[in-house]
């Protein structure tokens, strides 16, 4: 027994093949000798491919580690010989060397009928998507739709029974905060527990997706995907994402409402500015591409936009493949850049809106492929700054999925897509912004005339008071030094109206030459020189355009020097000198103005063509200054198109499969598929397959409709399950994580539904839609939708990050975290107890002073909680010791703190 | 089958050892954290791995960590590194001199810029020490006159001279503390890998703590771990110290404790139609952890009961020391009550208040006068409580700045070499690891990327950054660097 003993310890102490050899492999061999790769011939994804070797031979010689080349090679110290290889994978450990040794050296046991690793193309994400049949299983009473019996299937052989349907008034608080983002209201909530017939659900559900919160709900959640973001920067310079970016917002918004098909969305996206050129309602859709800019790095913002529209899209993350080849996926490396070559042209315009010709202050973000030529190349172990120029990469998805006959078109654009400015509105926006200018101008002289002259009145009654020896006495305000220099103020502020006047006069001028210019050589260019007397309209009125802006150039440095004038008044003693030397300057570039002013035209002047739209500049090769110009070419290239295309084929198995359940997860709080990023190897497999492949294939023969999904996801009995997990002690045995959804999991509500809940009990929401972003300065106080707020990587609101608002670089699924920062919020911020007060005068009024039916009021309507005996008489107590405190008051108070306590009750934060 | 039923049990993550775990904590700060680990247990595909249980991997040397960031580059040749050659041969292009071979392209190409501008280029004519040394203590370690209360306790210091990064524009402060560029993306910062590896010490007070304005790309501290393991922000004003500390609105103590109760009581009737449901369980915890903050964070900061010599020796009556020595003293009373990682940003504002690049000599001797005292305070407060050999103090800037001249009086950023320091912590004292080159150029002898500095941390603090990872989550072999093991007694 005592010699036993230890050599069981022994035994025990070897390397078990399943335990410690086959992970240790497939974590560092496999993803060149295993499935996806076989290098060398050699796969290590079973014991008895191990033993059969590499084409060079056998690798392991059992029993004897010193005389197997597989040992021989992990420990080379040569970075050539090593495995895994130099840039490939770390060495291993000692100890790992060790475990591997002491399995060989004992034989390197295995058991025997090994499965290896499939073909990765087979992988499950990859193979096509065809449409399972419904089972039929089990409890055909319990079905409401085709959902149930794929979740029922489950359940049967599982030995699980579906939870109760949960009680009318968590349903329609479920369906209120799932579909549009807010509890119901009293009324609502009224009509609903008055409903005698059964479809009030349905009733209720389609109402709820016909109404546009619908759109500002679930766009709040495709913007957490697509990765929406504010501009953002170093004080006024934009660095990332656009101005006005909020555009594409309310595209989506709009678009989601319209039910606009989930395809046609992802194409315009990816190529708006290809499919519909001059439908600047479409190219707002382009803001997902446009979000990517990034100021200084074309290199991150590439990778940036092939990561995501990888993930996002295909749940695909080929940003993996972006130094080496793909270690899980059929992805080379060369094929990361494959998808970068889609993007590498594009580059970001603001297109001119009607009615708004300062881009500054509106415009829409597009993209455009401005540099149809740029070559992509292959980064060298992913750096940047080792592209290997033996080849040019072209366009082309992953070759395991691209399909037969993928083809790129280039686009070839109407002439007002690239030459923006023959918009119909975008001359008379600038006419009639000048025209305002002019305007506001002409009001200016009168004033600053006006006010010269009170200075001169000031002046002389100084003067008269001085002659009349006054002087000194109480009722001179002023002294006599301060009144003249009033009057040189006066004059100097005169002398700039004037100044100013005389340029909107000019500038209106040469803008109105400049569109006659513009129109008529639009109309020579049409006849392609076969009409004269065009020819002759066209040159004549390009010699006024010239003129004009000279002149008005002229006015320009007139109104420079002039304000300089006035700041040299004004300046301080010792910046005099420097103000000097400006108010030359001025004067030298008015006299240089002049000079051009009368020089005549000549044939190869030209003047400033009024602008439709803008490049945004970057600034890849100097920070400080913009790198050349980008103009709009009159040729797209047609990659994106033909990306879009591809991605929403109805042969790409992945791009539904992912769609679908990104929206099964806002719905119900948990994915299908865990990974909702990543559909390939390395992510996990959808609990129930059957499942999403059904929903994915009734989405795209539904015509890809969002809202059939929604209907059908919210209609099921699986759907309308309870949350709790009372009486399912035999479920919770079997199933305690409920993987198979014989319960409904409760959501912690996302940050902008805690608060849009707050403000719409309070009564006080504001339901205005669209627009430009809420700014930070004034969200404290606003009762816009959250979704409104100004958000940005530097800008987001706190209250809203305390309940795990969206990141704006990566959010594919949102944070349910529950930290004491959350109960710090509720109970403390002004919003929170600015609402609570609201509230309770709301419902007093309502509930005329009744304390029972207040709380019972306040409970169903903040909770969803038809109350119950205990809870109605513990709030009374509460109720009751809270006016003891307060003897003298109105009992007003009173009710406020209950909604108080009310809103730090745990079913408020929780969607039940 | 079987496979995917592990994968399902990771995922939905309420495994037994879960909820034990949870029990075990006490519902502590860590595991409130709930929601997000329950989520972060989704991405968790790997067989074997396990979320962090709130206990050291093996037994920790230090506790707690202080945090003390110089942000815009404070500079090594006028700190702690001194290199006379700079000043014999000040006003020669370094082309020049015999220290030529430190531009070699090669030796240069380590550098990943996110911002190309004005800054960040090589500065050829050496500019002199602006400043003289004097070797200090017992162990002679050279510190600059700017700093003498830093040097006056130089023997309680592990110097490091030989640090280098790879961001030549302030990005390099992110990449500080996550250690990663920029570029690569945003990455969790070492306080929020400590967060989520370690339990808490003090149930009344957050365990990673935020003081003083941070720059705009180096705000949040999660990232991918998620917001749960940001630091939480603290302000020196006992009224206001906390986000929604306070009632933002007038609210008496007695009634909103009426409503604690019946919170309470609300939440446990739930459990009646809700039983065993761990959320609400976490949500009633954090409520009354919430409470106890609220009443907790006031004291730490109310510093009556501090003797007159105390606030004299962290400089809180003088002007010019008051702000960062009342930050410090605050660290010290947070270390005191157990918080874990208390991060300091100084002059976190524009680029970063030490960049220097003109009037180095004014920039760095005025900013040196507002903290050095109460650093050197710090230090000898914290020993003579007994807390130093259990609390990591440490001492960095994002880079160091250029041997050349910029501006005529100024130093432009330099990432090839720069100095940090540690004191405390189960460190070795009066030490100094490392060497620049001559003229201060590159780290020559023992070269450290900044993630040797948290792999030192993370050491004492008994964590295995490797057991910390997160699978999905690929961490680089640089990522997790090496201890410097010369460095730890």
């Amino acid at each position: 027994l005592v010699l036993v003993a230890p050599l069981a310890e022994l035994r025990a102490q070897e390397p078990d093949y399943l335990k410690n050899i086959k992970p240790l492999l497939r974590e560092r061999c496999y993803s060149c000798h295993g499935g996806l790769k076989q290098k060398k011939g050699l796969r290590l994804d079973t014991a008895a491919a191990i033993f059969k070797g590499s084409s060079d031979g056998p690798v392991l010689e059992r029993g004897n580690p010193s005389q197997s080349r597989i040992i021989e090679r992990v420990t080379a110290t040569d970075p050539e010989q090593r495995m895994p290889p130099e840039h490939e994978g770390e060495p291993l450990t000692a100890a790992q060397v060790k475990l591997l040794s002491d399995w060989i050296a004992a034989g390197a046991l295995a058991p025997p009928e090994e499965k290896g690793e499939s073909d990765p193309k087979d992988h499950w994400a990859f193979r096509a998507c065809i449409r399972p049949a419904v089972p039929h299983t089990g409890n055909v009473a319990w079905l409401r739709n085709p959902i149930d019996a794929f979740i029922l299937n489950g359940h049967a052989q599982h030995g699980l029974t579906a939870q109760s349907e949960a009680p009318r008034e968590v349903l329609l608080r479920r369906l209120y905060l799932d579909l549009i983002g807010v509890p119901p209201t009293a009324e609502e909530i009224d009509r609903v527990q008055n409903e005698h017939s059964d479809d009030w659900y349905e009733r209720t559900a389609e109402g709820l997706l016909d109404d546009p919160r619908y759109g500002e709900r679930w766009a709040r959640h495709w913007m957490d995907i697509w990765r929406y973001s504010d501009w953002y920067g170093l004080g006024e310079e934009l660095r990332n994402s656009q101005k006005h970016i909020w555009h594409w917002r309310d595209w989506i918004i709009q678009s989601l409402n319209a039910d606009t098909p989930y395809d046609e969305m992802v194409r315009l996206m990816l190529a708006a500015d290809e499919l519909c050129p001059n439908d600047l309602e479409k190219l707002r859709a382009t803001g997902y591409l446009a979000r990517n800019y990034y100021l200084f790095n074309r290199n991150q913002w590439l990778e940036e936009t092939v990561e995501h529209v990888s993930k996002g899209f295909l749940g695909l993350t080929i940003n993996c493949a972006k130094c080496h080849d793909h270690k899980y996926d059929p992805i080379r490396q060369s094929e990361f850049y494959q998808m970068r070559a889609f993007f590498e042209p594009y580059h970001v315009r603001l297109d001119m809106l009607p009615g708004e010709a300062d881009l500054s202050r509106d415009g829409i973000p597009c993209v455009f492929d401005g540099l149809p030529e740029a070559p992509t190349y292959r980064f060298i172990r992913g750096q940047e700054n080792q592209p290997d120029k033996s080849a040019t990469i072209l366009p082309r998805p992953p070759d395991f999925l691209a399909g037969k006959g993928f083809e790129i078109r280039p686009v070839s654009f109407p002439a007002a897509a690239y030459q923006p400015e023959r918009r119909s509105w975008v001359l008379e926006s600038h006419l009639s912004r000048a025209r305002n200018r002019l305007q506001s101008a002409e009001a200016a002289v009168p004033k600053a005339r006006k006010a010269l002259t009170a200075a001169l009145r000031q002046e002389a009654d100084i003067l008269d008071a001085l002659g009349a020896g006054k002087a000194g006495s109480a009722g001179a305000t002023i002294s006599r030094t301060e009144a003249k220099t009033a009057v040189e103020f006066g004059h100097a502020a005169l002398d700039v109206a004037e100044a100013a006047l005389a340029f909107g006069k000019a500038d209106l001028i040469s803008i109105e030459c400049r569109a006659q210019a513009m129109k008529a050589s639009w109309a020579a260019t049409e006849c392609n020189g076969a009409d004269l007397a065009l020819d002759e309209a066209m040159r004549e009125s390009t010699v006024a355009a010239v003129k004009a802006e000279r002149g008005a150039l002229l006015a320009k440095s007139r109104l420079t020097l002039a304000e300089t004038q006035q700041r040299l008044t004004k300046a301080a003693e010792d910046k005099k000198d420097a103000m000097a030397k400006e108010v030359r300057d001025a004067r030298t570039a008015l006299e240089k103005a002049s000079q051009t002013a009368q020089a005549p035209v000549k044939d190869t002047d030209t003047y400033t063509l009024l602008a439709g739209a803008k490049w945004t500049a970057t600034r890849f090769l100097n920070s400080t200054a913009d790198d050349p110009p980008v103009t709009f070419p009159p040729l797209s290239t047609g990659r994106r198109t033909a990306l879009a295309k591809w991605i929403t084929d109805r042969q790409n198995p992945l791009t539904a499969r992912v769609a679908v359940n990104h929206i099964w997860t806002r719905h119900f709080g948990t994915p299908l598929v865990p990974t909702l990023f990543d559909f390939g190897r390395k992510g996990m497999p959808p609990v129930n397959p059957e499942l999403l492949d059904w929903l994915a294939a009734e989405f795209i023969d539904s015509g890809w409709s969002m809202k059939h999904l929604h209907r059908l996801i919210v209609a099921s009995a699986t759907y309308r399950m309870s949350s709790s997990l009372a009486g399912s002690e035999a479920n919770a045995a079997r199933d305690p994580d409920n993987v198979y959804l014989w319960r409904r999991n409760p959501i912690r509500l996302e940050a902008e539904v805690v608060r849009d809940s707050l403000l719409s009990l309070a009564g006080v929401l504001d339901p205005t839609m669209w627009g430009p972003p809420v700014p930070p300065d004034q969200q404290s106080d606003s009762r816009r939708r959250s979704l409104y707020f100004f958000h940005s990587n530097n800008e987001r609101n706190l209250f809203l990050t305390t309940f795990d608002g969206a990141g704006v670089r990566e959010c594919y699924r949102r944070d349910q975290s529950i930290v004491p920062q959350q109960a710090l919020a509720l109970t403390n911020s002004k919003l929170a107890l600015d609402s609570t007060g609201l509230i309770a005068r709301r419902l007093s009024d309502e509930t005329r002073a009744d304390d029972r039916t207040f709380v019972r009021r306040a409970m169903i309507e903040m909770l969803g909680i038809e109350a119950s005996p205990a809870e109605i008489s513990a709030c009374l107590m509460a109720l009751q010791t809270w006016r003891q405190q307060d003897p003298g008051g109105k009992g007003e108070a009173a009710g406020a703190h209950l909604v108080w306590a009310l809103l730090n009750h745990n079913d408020f934060v929780t969607l039940r | 089958m079987k496979n995917m039923e592990r994968s399902s049990r990771i995922l939905y993550g309420l495994s037994r050892s879960r909820r034990v775990f949870l029990a075990d904590l006490g519902m502590g700060f860590t595991g409130l954290a709930l929601g997000a680990m329950l989520h972060r247990d989704a991405q968790a595909g790997d067989a074997g791995w396990a979320p962090p249980n709130g206990l050291p991997h093996f037994p920790p040397k230090a506790k707690s960590v202080i945090w003390l960031f110089m942000n815009g580059g404070l500079s090594h040749l006028e700190s702690f590194d001194p290199k006379p050659m700079v000043t014999k041969y000040a006003g020669k292009t370094i082309g020049e001199t015999p220290f030529a071979s430190v531009q070699d392209s090669k030796k240069l190409a380590i550098e990943r810029l996110i911002v190309p501008d004005a800054n960040g280029n090589q500065r050829n004519t050496l500019y002199p020490l602006q400043v003289s040394f004097k070797k200090h203590g017992q162990s002679g370690i050279e510190v600059s006159d700017w700093f003498p209360h830093i040097a006056s306790n130089v023997d309680r210091i592990a110097l490091v001279r030989s640090m280098w990064t790879t961001d030549s524009n302030h990005g390099a402060q992110t990449q500080f503390h996550s250690g990663r560029n920029m570029l690569d993306g945003e990455f969790p910062t070492l306080g929020a890998w400590v967060h989520y590896g370690l339990g808490s010490l003090n149930d009344n007070l957050p365990q990673f703590i935020s003081i003083g304005a941070r720059e705009v790309w180096n705000r949040k501290d999660g990232h991918y771990l998620g917001p749960a393991h940001d630091a939480v922000p603290l302000r020196i004003d006992p009224k206001s110290p906390l986000d929604f500390g306070q009632p933002e609105r007038p609210f008496s103590t007695e009634a909103q404790s009426v409503g604690r109760t019946l919170i309470r009581e609300l939440n446990a009737l739930r459990g009646v139609e809700y039983p065993a449901d761990p959320v609400l369980a976490a949500r009633v915890a954090s409520y009354e952890l919430a409470f106890r903050m609220q009443q907790s964070v006031p004291e730490v900061l109310d510093y009556s009961k501090e003797s007159e010599a105390t606030k004299k020796l962290y400089g809180l009556d003088l002007p010019h020391c008051r702000e960062f020595g009342g930050q410090l003293l605050a660290a010290r009373r947070l270390v005191e009550r157990g918080v874990r990682f208390i991060q300091i940003q100084h002059g976190g504002v524009g680029a970063g208040a030490w960049d220097a690049h003109s009037g180095l000599k004014e920039n760095h001797s005025k900013l040196a006068l507002a903290v050095d005292q109460p650093i050197g305070a710090l230090l000898a407060d914290l020993d003579q409580h007994g807390l130093l050999k259990e609390t990591l103090v440490v001492f960095a800037t994002e880079f160091g700045r250029t041997p050349g001249s910029q501006n005529s009086d100024g130093r432009d950023h330099h990432i090839f070499g720069f100095s940090v320091w540690m004191a405390g912590g189960g460190l070795k004292a009066g030490v100094v690891n490392g060497a620049t080159d001559e003229i201060g150029f590159h780290a020559a002898e023992n070269r450290h990327y900044v993630t040797d500095i948290h792999a030192t941390i993370l050491h004492q603090l008994g964590l295995d950054s490797r057991k910390l990872e997160i699978p999905g989550r690929k961490r680089l072999e640089i990522d997790h660097g090496k201890p410097i093991y010369e460095l730890i007694a």
